[in-house]
């Protein structure tokens, strides 16, 4: 069965605030079922270099700021074939999480050990969307912001496990990614960050939808 | 309705044998006369069978000290015997001894001899009748059938405090059952009644007093005037006294308070709760079934006055009392886990609290010791259900301790109510996205035995069957074909054609779930079961909710690959048609973002998937006075509104070749004027799509001039 990394404590958790109702508002292009497809930039110094990436909605919990969904990454040099994982989604919405992660390693570069908040901010600020929004999360991680009319969705993805293959297809889910979403044409950013890889890896994905000339919505209920 | 007079007395003169209708008493007796009367056979067998036992009660023949043996004879082989008291239940006991309950008691009130002989005929027949009651409803209903009750209440006075006893605990016996005469606490005169129980010195008829609130208590009404009557102030008196009463008042105060939040706060305002203090404590009684009534007692107020025990001690410590209690191998251990469920049900939090201390691996434990009386099963699956119900460490922690092996199991037993409890628990447990990716749940071990149980005989079970299957068909790993394949499929067919509403709309949701991101094949084989005329008809079904999950389903239907949309088409269109009939006839909002969704989904297909939309929304024929389109654009419903605009957006999709008609229509019947008005809708997704459906219409040019 792959790795999974089970969480013990999650500090970048907001409980006991209360903001009213500022949770993100569904937005149709992020539900159950949706699809995007782009790439995956994977450059290092030697070469340059991009995966195709698909990726489906499986699953949305907005009371919890959770989603989740697959991933999966074709022509993969070191793979026969198309290489799938199953992802966690963290929503920044300032109730269950925040801009700050505080998890998932630390950094330590030629220039010492990083902070966790710099990093955060380091990445967010690579989102142009994220610029208004700076001042504020420097203050207090964003928890006083109120998203839930803000076109672009942030999150933090973190893959769980290979669907389809087994750990040592020599491809790692070490890592996660910094994610910013926009409502109105589903376009996905992202940037890969694992202290073992170089870093920035570039996640750029549009809304797909099987070759139809128009966007379809399927659904599904729990009970 | 009834007070310490209403009963007959037979007060004739209970020497005489003339005119009695009743077997009862014979002449008092100096020496045993031998029974000249009685058959050969009978005085030859066994004079401890019941049928010899009854006789000598009602034979006429028969010694006074004989038939007190008898009494005690057949009151010792009933006591906790459930076959004994079946069979002399059948034999017609049950008059007997209330018969000769009546004569002592008549004979008592007329005075005269043998007032021992009589004080023990009482003692020994009431608590026959008692035993008869216990845990019964057979028995309860004999006895009360038998007039028994008027008679034991007038007992409870009785001086010799041994009777006095045994007609108060037979009463409770009564009490316990659903089967007994409610109690009118509107009657001054009754109410007075029970004061005086409550008030009596004797244990047993202080807590009957107790037992009749328990049983009786009901309304708000009730419970405000029981409380008015200064109830509450003598129960928690008794929360001091012996372990009787103070069992039997918790019992009552739960039932006093129970949801009425302003009988309840007459508790606990006063003093912050002190009164509720002596509660608390009884909750570490050294007697289990005071500890667990203690629980039960304070769950309840606590439910009822959401703000009383916010100590977060006191929630811990009710945890850990229940976890405890789930050891006790009887009647107790049956008990707590349904008290447990009271505790976290609903309560995020309190389930929280509850895992932190391992109640999962307590509850799992129980489960593993083996069969158990199927209360308790039931208890420990519906008490999992309600830890898995909202939080997702608790589902996998359950997954993890391998619950679902039990699971298979409960499936088949006899008991429909474990049956049913397993399938609730299934339901919170697959609640889990991240496990219905893994494909936790659609094997063979779970799915297999539960569409059997889409064959329940107890329609409970059945639609606890079918929520759960909604969930576990939710499948992502593409093990949908075993659904289909173990006859899944054809069940939830059969069941969306029940007449039982319920049952209809749970299996149209399984469906429904069943065709989300579901493969062409798979798409097919479950229109094949289900044909389009039955979808057709279950899309106009007398029931709402039932259309919105068929309507789901076609909207599910014709996602996925672009020939999917062509499933509305076939059958000269049915589906398509059954979606515009429906977009005017029905007025609820659930059902219409429904047929929007679908529409638009078929919107995003090639030019004549586009054509056929605008025909359902502006049909040639027909006159209607205002667009629907521009009704659903305009509707309070967020859902709806999203669910126009993305139509319009998908017919109005730059790259398609006739997308410069639609716009025109599109125009021409307002929508243009009515989406400029919805560019800063309050719903995120309504404001960004409108704008880029104006975009798009924008793109052609001002049609309109």
């Amino acid at each position: 069965m792959p790795v999974r990394l089970v969480e013990a404590s999650s500090p970048s958790q907001v409980s006991g605030t209360t903001h009213g109702n500022t949770l993100p508002q569904p937005c149709s292009l992020l539900s159950v079922g949706q699809a995007f497809s782009g790439t995956q930039n994977v450059s290092s110094l030697q070469k340059d270099e991009a995966w195709r990436v698909n990726v489906r909605i499986q699953g949305c919990d907005l009371d919890h700021g959770y989603l989740c969904g697959t991933m999966e990454a074709l022509n993969v040099p070191m793979a026969d074939t198309p290489v799938v994982t199953f992802w966690e989604g963290e929503i920044v919405d300032t109730k269950n999480y925040t801009f700050f992660t505080g998890k998932w390693g630390a950094t330590v570069t030629g220039l010492g050990i990083m902070s966790r908040v710099e990093d955060d901010i380091k990445h967010w600020t690579k989102f142009p969307s994220f610029p208004p929004l700076l001042s504020q999360v420097e203050a207090d991680g964003g928890k006083s912001l109120d998203l839930s009319n803000y076109p672009y969705v942030f999150m933090r993805w973190k893959e769980q496990y290979f669907v389809n293959v087994g750990t040592d297809c020599g491809l790692t889910i070490a890592g996660f990614y910094y994610v910013c979403f926009s409502c109105s044409d589903g376009s996905i950013n992202g940037f890969y960050y694992d202290p073992n890889s170089s870093p920035f890896q570039k996640l750029e994905l549009k809304s797909t939808n099987d070759g139809r000339s128009g966007f379809s919505f399927s659904t599904y209920e729990l009970q | 309705m009834f007070g310490v007079t209403v009963y007959a007395v037979d007060r004739s003169d209970p020497y005489s044998t003339q005119g009695r209708s009743q077997p009862g008493l014979s002449y008092p007796q100096t020496h045993h006369l031998p029974p000249t009367t009685m058959p050969a056979s009978v005085a030859s067998s066994n004079p401890s069978r019941p049928e010899n036992l009854i006789g000598q009660l009602n034979s006429t023949h028969t010694s006074y000290e004989a038939k007190l043996k008898a009494l005690r004879d057949l009151k010792n082989q009933i006591i906790g015997n459930r076959t004994k008291k079946l069979a002399f239940l059948k034999l017609g006991a049950v008059p007997s001894v209330v018969a000769i309950l009546s004569s002592s008691a008549a004979a008592q009130d007329g005075g005269g001899d043998n007032l021992e002989f009589h004080e023990s005929v009482l003692v020994q027949s009431a608590a026959a009748i008692g035993s008869f009651a216990c845990g019964l409803d057979s028995g309860v209903k004999a006895v009360l059938d038998a007039g028994a009750f008027p008679i034991l209440l007038k007992l409870i006075f009785h001086p010799n405090e041994k009777v006095a006893d045994a007609g108060a605990r037979s009463l409770k016996m009564i009490y316990q059952s659903k089967l007994a005469p409610k109690y009118d606490f509107h009657q001054e005169k009754d109410m007075e009644f029970l004061l005086s129980l409550l008030n009596s010195e004797n244990e047993n008829v202080s807590s009957l007093g107790a037992s009749i609130i328990t049983h009786s208590c009901q309304t708000a009404i009730e419970q405000q005037a029981l409380s008015e009557a200064g109830v509450i102030k003598r129960l928690v008196a008794l929360l001091g006294g012996s372990l009787i009463q103070r069992d039997a008042s918790l019992e009552s105060l739960a039932a006093v308070v129970k949801d009425n939040p302003e009988v309840a706060s007459r508790l606990v305002l006063p003093e912050n709760g002190r009164e509720l203090n002596a509660v608390i404590e009884l909750m570490r009684d050294k007697y289990p079934r005071t500890r667990l009534l203690a629980c039960t007692c304070l769950i309840n107020i606590r439910n009822t006055y959401v703000s009383y025990l916010q100590d977060s001690g006191i929630k811990k410590e009710l945890i850990l009392i229940l976890l405890e209690l789930l050891n006790d191998p009887g009647q107790v251990g049956d008990e707590a886990p349904f008290v447990l469920s009271n505790l976290i049900a609903e309560k995020e939090g309190m389930q929280k609290l509850a895992f932190d201390a391992s109640i999962v691996e307590k509850l799992c434990e129980n489960l593993q010791k083996g069969s158990f009386q199927a209360k308790r099963l039931q208890g420990i699956f519906l008490a999992l259900a309600d830890l898995c119900s909202k939080l997702e460490c608790c589902r996998d922690r359950v997954l993890h301790l391998k619950v679902l092996n039990f699971v298979t199991e409960a499936f088949a037993h006899d008991s429909a109510e474990v049956r049913a409890a397993a399938c609730i628990f299934l339901k919170n447990v697959s609640r889990s996205v991240k496990n219905l990716s893994a494909g936790h749940f659609m094997n063979e071990t779970v799915a297999v035995p539960l569409v059997q149980l889409l064959y329940d005989s107890c329609s409970f079970v059945q639609i606890a069957a079918l929520r759960a299957i909604s969930n576990v068909v939710v499948d992502f790993m593409a093990h949908k074909s075993l659904f289909v394949q173990c006859g899944g499929v054809k069940q939830l067919v059969q069941l969306s054609r029940s007449m039982e509403s319920a049952v209809r709309v749970n299996a149209v949701w399984a469906l429904k779930n069943l065709t989300f991101l579901v493969d062409n094949r798979c798409k097919e084989e479950i229109l094949l079961e289900l044909s389009t005329s039955t979808l057709t008809s279950l899309l106009s079904d007398p029931e709402a909710p039932v259309q919105e999950q068929a309507f789901a389903l076609v909207r599910n239907l014709v996602d996925g690959t672009l020939n999917s949309i062509d499933y509305v088409f076939g059958d000269d269109g049915l589906l398509l048609h059954a979606i515009g009939r429906q977009l005017r006839n029905t007025s609820k909002a659930e059902v219409l973002v429904q047929c929007m969704y679908t529409l638009s989904n078929v919107a995003s297909g090639k030019e004549h998937h586009k054509e056929a939309v605008m025909n359902q929304l502006f049909p040639q024929t027909g006159n209607d006075k205002e667009t629907i389109l521009v009704k659903f654009l305009q509707s309070s419903n967020s859902q709806l509104r999203t669910a126009a605009v993305w139509t319009i957006v998908n017919l109005t999709f730059p790259s398609s070749p006739g997308a410069c008609g639609r716009v025109t229509a599109l125009w021409n019947a307002g929508i243009v004027s009515q989406l400029k008005c919805m560019v800063n809708d309050p719903c995120l997704d309504v404001k960004l799509q409108s704008r880029t459906a104006l975009k798009q219409l924008m793109m052609f040019g001002d049609a309109s001039t």
